[in-house]
This record gives C-alpha cells, sequence and structure tokens, in this order.
C-alpha cells in the first residue's frame, strides 16, 4: 500500500481536493455530518479544493484527489483523468464513484433516457454525455468508500489509510455473514428480499439491522454467487428477473456484459 | 459429580441470586428467532428455545475486541484494559458447552496462553440446561449431547422439576441460597433417564450416523463433491458468524478521526473469506470458493481432532440454519453416506 501513500514524512500536510461527479452531493453533506470528529480530521490536510464549502479554484498541485459521483460525461471523463495525472492517490466515495450507482441505471440505453427527458434538443450545459459509469472504469482507483450514501467515519479510516497507510485488506465476503452476527434473523424468513446474499460487507448490515432489506449499496462483491443468490431467491419465490431488477439499482455496471472501456 | 433437585418454581429465585452480583445473558425471543442477551427480569428468559440464531461464542471472543489504545504523540500504549464483566451464561445447550469446551483448549494452549479470552472465561459462570434437538441438531453424532466437565450448574429437566449437576463449588453456593434444593431420589435418577432416552429418540433421523468420519474425509479429499458445494457457496461467512467454535480472528489497527490515538483491534474472521489465504505477494492458496468450504469442513470434522482429540464441530446446526445456499456438515455427513451406499452396490 506504501506507493498509494500520499506524503508521509514530508513536511507540510497532505493537499487534499474533493470533487464531485454526477451524483446528489449526500455523500460530501455526510462529510460534514461528523461535525464533532470535522476539525480533527481537516487538521491533518490542507484542503486545497471542496466546492460544496468554498469557492476557491482548483490547485495546479495536490496529493489526494477524492472523488464523488458517476462519470457521466466527457467532460467528467477529462477531469478524472487530469485529477489521476497530479494525484499521488485517488479514493472514490460512494455508490455513483465506485459502482456507478444510480446513474449508471441509464448506462445501458442512454439514447432513449436522454430523449425522454430532454426530447431532441440536448442542453448544451449537459457536455458532451456517455454511458455512466463507474471512476475506476476511467482511471485507477487506489481507495474505495462504498455505499449509498458513505459513512463518514469509514471515509475519515479511509482518508488516514492514504495518508498513514493501513494493516486492513478489502473484504469481498457478502454481507449475511455480518447480517447473522447481528442475529436480528434472515428477512427471507420474513418475506422479503435481500441483496446481502451478493452485497459486499463492511457496512456492518446496517439496513437488515433495522429490518430493511439490502438494495446491494455497497456494490455487488467480486467473490458474489449471483446464480446460487437468484437460484435462492427464486426458492423464497422471488423470481430471478426481480432479483436483478433490484440488483441494478447500484450494480447495472457490475451486471452489464463486458462493457467497452 | 453432585446432584440436587430443584422445582421449576425456583428458578426464578435462582436467576435473581446471579443477578445480585453478575450480569446474566440467557435465551431470549427476538421475533421468530432466539438470541443470547444480557436479561433484567427472570420473565425475559426463554429457557425452551430450540436453538439461538448465533452461539455464546460472543461472551468470550467478541465480534470486535479492543487489545490495546496507542496515542502516537507519546509512542504510548495503554495496556489491556477492557472492561471483564463477571457474567452467568444461563440456559446454555450441551453443544454449546462442548463448544466452548473447545475454544477454551484453543486458547489455553500452555505454548500460546491468550489473556484476553482467559479474562472472559474466568469471569463467566456457565448454567447449562437439557433441550429436545431441532431438525437441525447432530450433536449426538458429534459426540456432544452432553456436557461433561464445562458448566458450573447443569439444569436436567425431569417434569416440573431439575435435576441439577453440580460443576462448581461457588455455583453450588449460590444455588444452595436461592433454592429449596433437596437431594436426588430414585424417582427423580429414573425420570431423568426417561428423558434422557426420550432426548435420543428425537433426533432427526434423517442426518446420517457415519463411522470414521476423519477417515472419509481423507478419502474423498479430491472428490467432485466439494467443487458442487463450492459452486453455490455465497462466500458470505454466515456459516463462521453462527457457529459456537469458529475461532479465527484478524488483527488490526483502527486510528481515531484525529489520527493521533488509535486502537489496535481483533475481529473475527474466517476460512471461508475470500481473502483468508492470502498471503504476501497477494498469492491466495485457497482462491476459490470450494477450496475454502472443503477446508472449513476439513477443520470441523477432521483437523482438530488430531490435536485436540474431539471434533471441533459440536453438531449445534446453526449453520445449516443460517445457510442460504444448504451447506453445511450435515451435507458431508449424507455425501459419505452415499458413497458407502455407491460401495455396496
Amino acid at each position: 500500500m506504501s506507493e498509494n501513500t500520499a506524503t508521509v514524512g514530508e513536511a507540510r500536510a497532505p493537499r487534499v481536493v474533493l470533487v464531485g461527479l454526477a451524483s446528489c452531493f449526500g455523500c460530501q453533506i455526510n462529510i460534514t455530518n461528523i461535525e464533532r470528529h470535522l476539525l480533527a480530521v481537516l487538521g491533518q490536510i490542507e484542503l486545497g479544493y471542496w466546492q460544496l464549502t468554498s469557492s476557491e479554484p482548483m490547485p495546479e498541485a495536490f496529493d489526494v484527489a477524492v472523488i464523488e459521483g458517476a462519470v457521466t460525461t466527457e467532460e467528467a471523463a477529462e477531469t478524472v483523468r487530469a485529477l489521476r495525472e497530479r494525484a499521488a492517490c485517488v479514493i472514490a466515495i460512494g455508490s455513483c464513484a465506485a459502482t456507478g450507482g444510480i446513474p449508471a441505471m441509464a448506462a445501458g440505453d442512454l439514447a432513449s433516457h436522454v430523449e425522454a427527458v430532454y426530447g431532441d434538443g440536448l442542453p448544451k450545459a449537459c457536455g458532451v454525455l456517455r454511458a455512466p459509469a463507474p471512476v475506476s472504469a476511467v482511471i485507477d482507483v487506489d481507495f474505495t468508500v462504498s455505499c449509498c450514501p458513505i459513512d463518514p467515519f469509514e471515509f475519515v479510516r479511509v482518508l488516514d489509510a492514504a495518508l498513514y497507510g493501513s494493516n486492513r485488506l478489502d473484504v469481498t465476503a457478502t454481507l449475511c455473514g455480518q447480517c447473522a452476527q447481528g442475529e436480528g434473523g434472515c428477512l427471507y424468513k420474513r418475506g422479503q428480499m435481500c441483496l446481502g446474499l451478493v452485497t459486499r460487507a463492511g457496512c456492518g448490515a446496517k439496513c437488515p439491522g433495522l429490518g430493511r432489506a439490502c438494495n446491494g449499496c455497497a456494490g455487488l462483491s467480486p467473490d458474489a454467487n449471483v446464480t446460487a443468490a437468484r437460484a435462492f431467491a427464486a426458492s423464497r419465490g422471488f423470481a430471478p428477473g426481480r432479483f436483478d431488477e433490484a440488483l441494478e439499482m447500484f450494480n447495472a455496471v457490475a451486471l452489464a456484459p463486458a462493457g467497452e472501456e | 459429580m453432585l446432584y440436587r433437585v430443584i422445582d421449576r418454581a425456583d428458578l426464578p429465585s435462582l436467576v435473581a441470586a446471579f443477578m445480585e452480583r453478575y450480569e446474566v445473558v440467557a435465551p431470549v425471543r427476538r421475533g421468530s428467532f432466539y438470541a443470547f442477551e444480557a436479561i433484567g427480569d427472570f420473565s425475559e428468559i426463554a429457557l425452551d428455545y430450540p436453538t439461538t440464531i448465533a452461539s455464546p461464542k460472543k461472551y468470550f471472543l467478541p465480534a470486535t475486541e479492543t487489545l490495546f489504545e496507542f496515542d502516537a504523540r507519546e509512542n504510548a500504549v495503554t495496556d489491556y484494559v477492557d472492561e471483564v464483566r463477571p457474567r452467568v451464561l444461563f440456559g446454555v445447550h450441551a453443544c454449546d458447552i462442548n463448544g466452548i469446551m473447545n475454544l477454551n483448549s484453543v486458547f489455553n494452549d500452555p505454548r500460546y496462553p491468550d489473556p484476553y479470552y482467559r479474562a472472559h472465561q474466568d469471569a463467566t459462570l456457565i448454567v447449562g440446561v437439557s433441550c429436545t434437538p431441532g431438525d437441525t441438531c447432530f450433536c449426538h453424532l458429534m459426540d456432544s449431547e452432553e456436557a461433561r466437565p464445562g458448566y458450573d450448574l447443569f439444569l436436567n429437566a425431569i417434569g416440573e422439576a431439575f435435576l441439577v449437576s453440580i460443576g462448581s463449588v461457588t455455583a453450588a453456593n449460590i444455588l444452595e441460597g436461592a433454592c429449596d434444593v433437596r437431594e436426588a431420589t430414585d424417582a427423580d435418577r429414573a425420570a431423568f433417564r426417561a428423558a434422557t432416552r426420550a432426548r435420543q429418540e428425537a433426533f432427526n433421523g434423517a442426518i446420517p450416523d457415519v463411522q470414521e468420519i476423519p477417515m472419509l474425509m481423507d478419502a474423498f479429499h479430491e472428490d467432485g463433491f466439494w467443487d458442487e458445494l463450492g459452486g453455490r457457496c455465497l462466500s458470505c461467512n454466515a456459516c463462521a458468524s453462527v457457529c459456537p467454535t469458529c475461532y479465527c480472528f484478524d488483527i488490526r489497527d483502527t486510528l481515531d478521526p484525529g489520527a493521533e490515538t488509535g486502537r489496535r483491534e481483533r475481529v473475527w474472521d474466517a476460512c471461508t473469506s475470500p481473502q483468508f489465504a492470502m498471503v504476501a505477494g497477494g498469492h491466495n492458496f485457497r482462491s476459490t470458493a470450494a477450496e475454502r468450504v472443503r477446508h472449513r469442513m476439513y477443520h470441523k470434522l477432521n483437523g482438530f481432532l488430531a490435536t485436540h482429540d474431539r471434533s471441533l464441530c459440536v453438531g449445534c446446526g446453526r449453520c445449516a440454519a443460517a445457510c442460504k445456499v444448504g451447506i453445511s456438515p450435515i451435507e458431508v455427513l449424507k455425501f459419505f453416506e452415499r458413497k458407502g451406499a455407491d460401495d455396496g452396490e
């Protein structure tokens, strides 16, 4: 991990920029929600750019680029490539940046979505549209903070990992194991369809713990066994089509047959 | 072993007596499931529970436990100071007591004694209770149907009374002080034998009694059966989360938001986790789910036996209930039975 660690040993504080692409900005807002710890976090870095909180322009040089949102235009693709060139470390935050998220639901058939919204006249301000994609589809990403929205403490943990290194491996186990630790009982036994079967663990299974089915916002695990999960859901009365449709909300790109980029 | 008899009506005062000096943890109902939880009153206890979602292991090996705290400014480490509560686990089934015995033999291994585990163990009294096996129970096939040592009291239900096996002086004193105890009579002993026979007859006959399991695990190590199980494994670790005897852990550092102080934590890990066997350089020596599932079963039904002289699996059946895709030692036993039937043809 050391090659991705931004600035250890340097005299100045690591310079961090925070960029929002196609998203609801909820993950950025959620970072501001840890008021009690915000000064402690900001005290470790030099915040070079954060449109949500300041109109200071993007600096020339920085160490860490934090990116929220999906890449939905050629301009955005250019932006993330430029960030990658300058930053020692890139952190993607939130479902949109990590999996394509909600915007990527349009990835399969962009033209018809554009037409439905804008008719013939796509405003110039939209830029040059492209199929919505996660940041990792355009550039290499060093760290990812999953979920919609992110857990701000998880963001701070990952930022610290980027700044100082970490002895933690990314997990690819799926969610049921963490959920079982909470001992709330499987939601399928209560007649609910839950996507924890194939979703990456790490969030602590907060939603199922509150009786609400997992919607897959942490992203499809690379080790997910979607075939077996579909079969299980079907055995509980949820047709594979329903399962796949639910999964598309946050994982349209991962589920699509091998894409272009 | 010392035996005494108490009436069922004595239980509330027994629990109240424990509560004076201990946190009491017992099975409670949660919707249509049961879980071990700290209780505030006897009425919360569901003593006739079939099983709980997860085992009482969490009171000996918490899912996350701080080992020490550090302060980077001072370059200082604060010794283990986690609060260990004096606790009574009330209403533990024999399989789980045997599971705890297995954990004890791992964490008290004189070569690497574990002070964190030991602190919990020393602060915990165990009160067992007899049970009626459910559909996924197979403790009798794993030599865990009875708890021999490993408890402070064991309540054997005999009608409206309990034949209490006494395992420690501490618990005996509390029992004597709280209940109207009497000597066991021949009738009590007869009732106990009848209850034991009734339990033995209640096991699910569809779970086959297979001899020489460790030998069969070796013999069928390369069988395609493991690919079948691996092919449907969801890689979720639910089996390990609910298991009374999975004891693997990872150790990691967690910084506080200011990154100047933090904690070294021990967290549950599991051999079914895809990263479990990843080593320096990124090589993963069990990179497929089939290898991971086989490894798990191997350790449960064979590997542990070689070092500790008993099966690690205690047949509690929780993994069979927790696994969405029907992977459990029960399936392995059925596979061996099918193989035996094939050979006989």
